[in-house]
């Protein structure tokens, strides 16, 4: 579906992708992932014309550079700060309606969808960030395009507005899309990709499925368990006997980590053993925690 | 170049336009000063004889002279450097739509716009005129019409070259206030003096005035509402000789279209060979 052979871009003497090299299959959801600067935007915008760039990037095995419109035509683009013109919400979808020669049921459909028909008379500057975000979906999904790409969509968005636009992404996804999008949050990745890309210096270091991710990084899962004070011993010695280490008693229970795969491990062994758990807690590693892990490996 | 893109896009720049309050304040301002034209012009008629049209298009000249230029100057200026600031023309450009299309949409869309309250102002007093029973050079006056309209495209192609070379919108209108100064306030003046100054020859005065879309503008003008051409003074008289009558207005009319066309083209270039990045 996507192809990018050999891509570099460079601005002035600034290599912001560097020689990347990836495939992409058609239904496939694959999050782009790195720090601030990794090239993860250079590279969505080389791959949606926005860009120039060295090297080929195929669409449905056309050369985007020689078939350009063809292949815009093939992608629904969100990027990360909606700019729209100071129209009605209407008017902007039936203008990017018409270049996308969409008719107007599937407007009305579009508007339904993201939960604007009631908000079509409003100005877009009237809008909130997660319609703007919203109504940038709308757009995207205007010609029921192959491919959706999208640029750090919820950067801006709050938990709510964050989370009505992850499902309208998955509706999407499970309605065949391919779907290509950067992000700077752990959960999203998880949610909607079924393959990780991460980016750093505008390579392509690592290209793992998420739930190996972590385990790929060799970072673990840290578990807390708050226990009675008299089966603490107990589940210390149950827990080291099943494998596990770096067991250690905190201070109303015990505290130990992970990998990724074993999360639930733990939590079975004890209960197993019958030992009475008060509460446990599984911290999530961070995109922080991921990228030091990058550096520390030496990608 | 897809004509439906441009199209839409044409459509797209002339309805914000009628929309945007001061190309509304600016169209208001046009008609009314057009009509306060025409009731002096009346005024001036319980004296010496109601003229009608000819009379009115002078009038709506110094108007044109000052209105005209700079609506469409700024206008062009901020076309495309105010949509490259802001990011809009980016979005617009991950559409399957052509850097072509756009740029040949926004000019005409935002051409025509400016042309209708052109249409307008002259069209209020021109009614007024003909309500009034005033009787005139009916041919003149649309002849200055039609210039008006070939000033504006002059001057919206400026401002489109400028708008082009220019990263930011209040860069582009800086730059396009000092231009319209430039060739409305002190081209006289510049002509003048380089006169003075280099004690240039009649036919040197005459090449250095066709340099100037709105000195152009107004030798048609004065020669379409005239036929007195001794009013332009020795160059004038200088350039009917040489020309003829309607050979100098061809002559003006051509200025006048290839300062239409040559900064539009040039802009045209420039913009579609944009680095992507440039955008």
């Amino acid at each position: 579906m996507i192809s990018v052979k050999d891509v570099t871009k460079k601005f002035n003497n600034v290599v912001a992708v560097d020689s990347v090299n990836l495939h992409i299959q058609r239904g496939e959801s694959v999050a782009l992932l790195g720090a601030n600067g990794a090239g993860k935007s250079t590279l969505l915008k080389c791959i949606l014309g926005l860009l120039d760039y060295e090297g080929l990037i195929e669409i449905q095995s056309r050369n985007t550079g020689e078939n350009l419109k063809l292949s815009k035509s093939l992608i629904g683009y969100v990027p990360q700060e909606p700019l729209f013109y100071d129209m009605k919400t209407i008017e902007i979808l039936s203008f990017f309606g018409a270049i996308r020669r969409a008719d107007k049921s599937r407007i009305d459909y579009l508007l339904e969808l993201v939960g604007l028909k009631d908000h079509q008379n409003k100005l877009s500057y009237e809008l909130s960030g997660g319609m703007r975000q919203r109504l940038s979906f709308a757009i995207g999904l205007l010609s029921d395009p192959l491919i959706l790409i999208l640029d750090e969509p919820t950067s801006n968005l709050d938990a709510s507005g964050r989370e009505d636009f992850l499902k309208l992404v998955k509706q999407s996804r499970e309605n065949g899309k391919t779907v290509l999008f950067s992000s700077h949050r752990l959960d999203e990745v998880y949610y909607l990709s079924d393959r990780v890309l991460f980016m750093k210096s505008g390579r392509v270091v690592l290209d793992v499925k998420p739930e190996k991710l972590m385990s790929s990084l060799g970072i673990k899962v840290k578990i807390s368990f708050k226990l009675p004070e008299s089966f603490i011993a107990d589940a210390m010695a149950i827990l080291s006997k099943e494998g596990f280490t770096n067991v250690s008693r905190n201070g109303t229970g015990i505290y130990l980590e992970v990998d990724e795969s074993q999360r639930v491990l733990p939590l079975e062994k004890l209960m197993q053993s019958k030992i009475p758990i008060d509460d446990f807690l599984i911290q999530e590693s961070s995109m922080e925690t991921v990228i030091s892990q990058i550096e520390a490996n030496g990608y | 170049m897809d004509i439906r893109n441009v199209l839409l896009i044409m459509r797209k720049e002339a309805s914000e336009s009628l929309k945007n309050r001061w190309f509304i304040i600016y169209t208001v301002c046009f008609s009314v000063l057009a009509l306060l034209v025409l009731l002096f012009s009346t005024m001036g008629g319980e004296i010496a004889g109601f003229s009608g049209f000819g009379r009115t298009a002078a009038s709506i000249i110094n108007l044109v002279l000052i209105f005209i230029p700079l609506i469409a100057v700024i206008t062009g200026g901020i076309s495309i450097s105010q949509e490259r600031e802001s990011g809009t023309l980016s979005y617009l450009l991950s559409h399957p739509i052509g850097k072509n299309e756009v740029f040949v949409g926004k000019f005409f869309g935002l051409l025509i716009t400016i042309w209708f309250s052109i249409l307008l102002g002259f069209g209020i007093a021109g009614a007024g005129v003909a309500i009034m029973g005033g009787q005139g050079d009916v041919t003149g006056y649309l002849l200055t019409v039609l210039l008006s309209i070939l000033l504006a495209a002059c001057f919206l192609s400026i401002g489109f070259l400028v708008s082009v070379y220019s990263g930011k919108a209040s860069k582009a209108i800086g730059i396009s206030v000092f231009l319209w100064l430039l060739f409305i306030i002190l081209g006289d003046l510049g002509i003048m003096g380089t006169t003075v100054v280099m004690d240039l020859g009649i036919k040197q005065v005459f090449a250095l005035a066709l340099l100037n879309p709105a000195e152009v503008f107004k030798i048609a003008s004065v020669l379409v509402l005239s036929p007195r051409f001794e009013i332009l003074g020795p160059v004038g008289v200088y350039a009917v000789r040489t020309f003829g009558q309607q050979g100098v207005f061809y002559l003006l009319f051509s200025i006048m279209i290839l300062w239409a066309l040559v900064p539009f083209a040039y802009a045209y270039l420039v913009f579609t060979r944009f680095k992507k990045e440039e955008i």
